[in-house]
């Protein structure tokens, strides 16, 4: 007889017990408008604690000459800004290249037309 | 024999305890997102990958995944044999991804109007320079697919041949749960927004674990302590795991849009979403439509996703329903079997 308590199978065991009996219920109370409201309310709680926080670090760091994430974040817009001009003159330099390359193929073709309606003049005024 | 008999459960358990502490404490993490890629364009956080596997690349519509911003994009990319863009790339797909980055505080005035219209049709530009293609396959996963569905509403004179979507919310009617608690009467959005800059990736994590709180705190370690000796389990198991718990924050003004425009006031399915002043109608998509849901997903419910496919002016459009959650639509087995060789058929059959 194989009697040993093994406690993953117990621990197993309970959590499917568990999930089966209290899921319907614990569906059904999420569902709720009360639950949805006391939602709201632990938000508004966290967000304003949060806000505490913010309003006395920026203040202490403010007193400690430290910079701020504000200003950091100031600093990094400016970098973000001239590596978005640099990306956009990337673009252009390109659209000008491909445009000037295409142009420069049109007149190749031009001249070559040119040339060969020439010939052709040549060969008419030597008849 | 009786004492062996005795003796023998309390040695398995033992012997699990080991294994469990060598999962949980001694092995590193397992490599995600090994198929080789190189970096072809960078904006501010954003990457553009260019998928680099052995196969040459003969289908000639590229392919551009574009992810969520709230979390990182390695799903479509997990493990050698588990990965989505592996399976394309292997198939002769030319496959990108543009990644988001992780949003620093700097980046918390970013909306999803910014990134529709500053960084995808760069993105596709790129795309058609670097693969010499005249036409592009758009594939959005999740809010990358909703982001996707706007940008070809947006653009229909652009070059996007087909539209393949995965598990992307477009109707915000019925969001299930999340609509009783983002209801405007309660939800603080503003005040979250405001204060908090970019919206914490655990905040947006302890939402989705809200919608079924029993199975997604305890299951994975019920499951685990299980099947613990199943070595391809545990390696799924620790990569799913990693990918869960390894989000990025939601920047703070995309986040208030997000929530605001559809969730709150459901205007993209309406016609009354507007991007950079300019009115999304959904009418305007042409492309041909590949459009995933899966049964069993409570974050883009599936009448969430399949409404889209009765807006869109596509001649060719597909709704296809999957029997899985929102993330085994990119990973597992079920979606190494079925999903992804359906997905390349289809791609293949829509790009010749």
């Amino acid at each position: 007889m194989t009697a040993t308590l093994d406690p993953f199978k117990f621990w197993k065991e309970m959590y499917e017990k568990t999930e089966s009996t209290w899921r319907s219920s614990i569906q059904n109370t999420l569902g709720t408008e009360q639950f949805a409201q006391s939602l709201g309310q632990i938000q508004n709680q966290y967000v304003q604690y949060q806000e505490l926080i913010k309003t006395l670090t920026e203040s202490y760091l403010k007193e400690a000459n430290i910079p701020s994430r504000e200003e950091v974040a100031k600093v990094a817009s400016l970098i973000i800004n001239v590596d978005t001009k640099v990306d956009d003159l990337e673009d252009l330099i390109y659209e000008q290249k491909e445009t000037t390359s295409n142009e420069i193929d049109q007149l190749k073709k031009d001249v070559s037309n040119l040339e060969q309606k020439l010939d052709q003049v040549l060969e008419l005024l030597k008849k | 024999m009786l004492a062996s008999d005795l003796k023998s459960p309390a040695d398995e358990s033992l012997k699990k305890v080991k294994r469990l502490t060598e999962v949980f404490v001694m092995e590193p993490e397992p490599q995600v997102g090994q198929t080789p890629k190189e970096v072809i364009w960078t904006k501010n956080k954003a990457k553009l990958y260019r998928y680099q596997p052995a196969v040459k690349k003969t289908n000639k519509v590229p392919i551009l995944m574009i992810y969520a911003l709230i979390n990182k994009p390695y799903i479509l990319d997990l493990y050698p044999g588990n990965s989505l863009i592996e399976h394309l790339s292997n198939k002769g797909h030319d496959v990108y991804l543009l990644d988001w980055g992780v949003p620093g505080y700097e980046d918390r005035h970013m909306k999803l109007d910014d990134y529709i219209v500053d960084y995808i049709p760069h993105a596709i530009k790129k795309v058609l320079r670097k693969s010499k293609a005249k036409e592009i396959t758009l594939l959005g996963y999740c809010i990358g697919g909703t982001m996707s569905t706007i940008f070809t509403a947006l653009n229909p004179h652009l070059p996007i041949r087909n539209l393949v979507l995965l598990t992307s919310p477009i109707d915000f009617t019925d969001a299930g749960l999340f609509t009783k608690w983002l209801d405007k009467r309660y939800f603080q959005l503003d005040k979250l927004v405001d204060t908090l800059g970019n919206i914490p990736f655990e905040m947006i994590d302890f939402g989705n674990k809200l919608l079924s709180p029993i199975s997604t705190t305890y299951g994975p370690y019920v499951s685990i302590v299980d099947r613990v000796e199943d070595d391809n389990f545990v390696l799924n198991w620790k990569l799913m795991q990693k990918w869960l718990n390894d989000g990025v924050p939601f920047p703070g003004e995309a986040y208030r849009q997000w929530i605001r425009e559809f969730y709150q006031e459901n205007k993209l399915i309406n016609d009354e979403l507007e991007i950079r002043g300019e009115r999304v109608r959904l009418a305007n998509i042409k492309a041909n439509l590949l459009n995933i849901s899966a049964t069993r997903d409570n974050i883009a419910l599936p009448n969430q996703v399949a409404p889209l496919n009765d807006k869109v002016s596509s001649q060719n459009k597909t709704l296809h329903s999957v029997e899985t959650g929102h993330i085994s639509v990119v990973t597992g087995r079920k979606a190494i079997k079925e999903i992804h060789p359906y997905i390349e058929n289809w791609i293949n059959e829509n790009s010749k």
